[in-house]
């Protein structure tokens, strides 16, 4: 099989899909290997582009990459091409061209505590950060991990959620559903309010978020309420992408290109942005 | 200096078309637009080197409508992919105005600089040799020289023609235009002329500062004054010189196709609309507004210049009488603060 190896960045190389874990009803978490492990090195919160080559392409988050073995990709059933994506089976080839955009400031937030709120599928871009301070645990201080979702099945990564992630130092994880349900004895309620029922000091804090654009619109105020100042609030943007390498047009907010000057901004960097996300 | 006399001038083109796909303006049916000298057709076609800019700009030349990237062949869960051959016929664009030049100048800035190289128009690009025209008579609709273009010196040009009584100057300016001037060298003959001087511009504009204003302006009523009776027709986006949005797209028929991409326009709700339903340009109003800010403030913002050269193209055909012009002189008068 041929293995694109060329230069060109708008050509993608083909990768394996080796594992496919059903997260919820609607999100698989796709495994990606090349023939030498990974295509490329992808830093936490970086994109790339998928193809389900006949079908088409989408631009999505890295939710993680296991160094020198694999990528995995948690997507969500939305449309035409992830619709195809979810019929596929382990052994199918994809192309996958990347890694596009910043990523998250992983460098500027060591020796902070971090604050995570997610909601729904917003965990998946969260998740390689998330990942990436308990690799490089001695690096950051308190991690605190905020994430919900409409319903307990709705819930993705529960494994990580409910057994490996409390069981790391210093670590802190609260779940929430948005209605009671029968079998759950968890926290139920919208994730703005629980972030504000937990009160985390903003002293020395960075808040990642990530989630429905309603939720992030209600728990940026319920942060700024808390006494986060705009440097202390990062989130990853959405917007339609197609080339990834800030040419096509589309994705741009004002003069910032999503796909290459994003996705990752802080909210000082986003007010300068006129209001489009 | 070296002088192409008019008698001589498709001798010059025949010559050039011996290397090059030599591209030339021509009146063919009710619009003009550059076409091959390939396939002229005298009894259809008008050659028209005294036309100022052309209905349809030759950005398509570089930037063409629909491009393959790659093809692919799946078999079963296996997938081969294999990229198409570029187009590297050598070109040679003859006769482009100064704004048309400046419209290429915007195209390099935007698919060869700022962390990527795209090679598909690389490839073209390096193929490609400009002569242009020298404007000294400037249309009813033009206002190049307001948007920062000299109508007589096109920066990327490889060649300047200036037209003089009885033909042009043959003004070489880079090592590619001195490789192809070798080619017609005996065509052309050494005399002194006089140099047409520059008439006056019948549209001016004041684009200084407009920039700095519209970061305040994201809100203003004038947007949705002047979008009201825009169709989104797109017409503006094609015909435009800077233009250069395009999409991504699949052809495919059982197991094999090929991906390519064509242009796009920013009008179209498809353009923004994503897969969860979600559209951060929803209303037409809102494209319309990033068209303009994109042209105005944030291409500025990003590469230093306005996306604008000052053509008229979009003025002439848009249908609902939208104009940049109108625009940028509304933005001009605004309150500040607004």
């Amino acid at each position: 099989m041929h293995n694109c190896s060329c230069e060109n960045p708008l050509v993608p190389g083909i990768v394996e899909v080796v594992k496919i874990i059903d997260e919820t009803p609607d999100i698989k978490n796709f495994y990606v290997r090349s023939e030498n492990g990974v295509p490329f090195n992808v830093m936490p919160g970086q994109l790339a582009m998928v193809s389900l080559v006949p079908v088409g392409e989408g631009m999505f988050s890295v939710s993680w990459q296991e160094e020198n073995d694999h990528l995995e990709f948690a997507i969500k059933r939305t449309g035409l091409m992830t619709d195809e994506l979810h019929k596929i089976e382990v052994g199918q080839k994809l192309g996958v061209r990347g890694p596009y955009g910043n990523g998250f400031p992983v460098e500027e937030c060591k020796g902070k505590n971090m604050l995570f709120i997610a909601g729904g599928i917003g965990l998946a871009p969260l998740r390689s950060f998330i990942k990436y301070c308990f690799k490089h645990r001695e690096d950051y201080g308190k991690i605190t991990i905020l994430y919900g979702s409409r319903s307990a099945a709705d819930l993705c990564f529960k494994d990580e959620l409910f057994e490996k992630w409390p069981q790391e130092k210093d670590t802190e994880v609260y779940v929430t559903i948005d209605n009671p349900e029968e079998g759950w004895d968890g926290h139920v309620g919208f994730v703005p309010a629980y972030l504000e029922e937990l009160n985390p000091s903003p002293e020395g804090t960075i808040a990642v978020i990530c989630g429905p654009p309603i939720m992030i619109k209600f728990a940026l105020q319920s942060l700024e309420k808390m006494g986060y100042n705009d440097e202390q609030v990062i989130t990853t943007l959405e917007m339609r992408m197609k080339c990834g390498i800030g040419k096509c047009g589309r994705c741009n907010i004002g003069s910032e290109y999503i796909c290459l000057d994003g996705p990752v901004f802080n909210l000082a960097q986003l007010k300068q942005l006129p209001p489009e996300w | 200096m070296k002088v192409l006399k008019t008698g001589k001038l498709e001798q010059v083109i025949d010559r050039l078309a011996q290397q090059a796909d030599v591209y030339v303006p021509m009146l063919r049916g009710q619009q003009s637009g550059f076409y091959s000298w390939k396939t002229y057709n005298e009894d259809f076609d008008d050659l028209m080197f005294d036309i100022l800019n052309v209905y349809q700009s030759p950005k398509h030349l570089i930037l063409p409508q629909t491009e393959k990237m790659y093809s692919f062949r799946q078999e079963g869960q296996e997938v081969s992919i294999e990229e198409v051959a570029a187009d590297i016929e050598p070109k040679v664009i003859m006769g482009i105005r100064s704004c048309d030049v400046r419209g290429i100048e915007y195209l390099d800035e935007v698919f060869l600089t700022k962390g990527y190289v795209d090679e598909f128009y690389k490839a073209r690009r390096d193929k490609i040799t400009i002569i242009a025209n020298a404007c000294y008579n400037p249309g009813k609709n033009c206002f190049c020289d307001s948007m920062g273009v000299s109508p007589t010196d096109p920066e990327a040009a490889d060649v300047i023609m200036r037209e003089v009584n009885g033909g042009y100057v043959w003004d070489v300016k880079t090592e590619k235009g001195e490789a192809i001037t070798k080619q017609i060298e005996d065509l052309l003959e050494e005399q002194d002329v006089e140099l047409f001087s520059l008439k006056p511009f019948l549209r001016k504009v004041e684009y200084d500062g407009v920039a700095e204003k519209l970061k305040d302006m994201f809100e203003h009523p004038m947007w949705e004054k002047y979008s009201e009776p825009c169709q989104t027709c797109g017409i503006c986006t094609y015909l435009c010189p800077t233009c250069y949005c395009f999409d991504i797209q699949v052809k495919a028929w059982g197991d094999e196709g090929y991906r390519f991409r064509c242009w796009d326009s920013c009008m179209y709700h498809e353009y923004t609309q994503m897969a969860g339903g979600h559209n951060p340009r929803e209303a037409a109003k809102e494209r319309f507004r990033n068209r303009f800010l994109h042209k105005l403030q944030f291409f500025p913002e990003r590469y230093g210049r306005p996306l604008c050269t000052g053509c008229g193209r979009c003025i002439v055909a848009c249908p609902t009488g939208v104009s940049i012009i109108k625009i940028i002189d509304e933005v001009k008068e605004a309150e500040t603060g607004a």
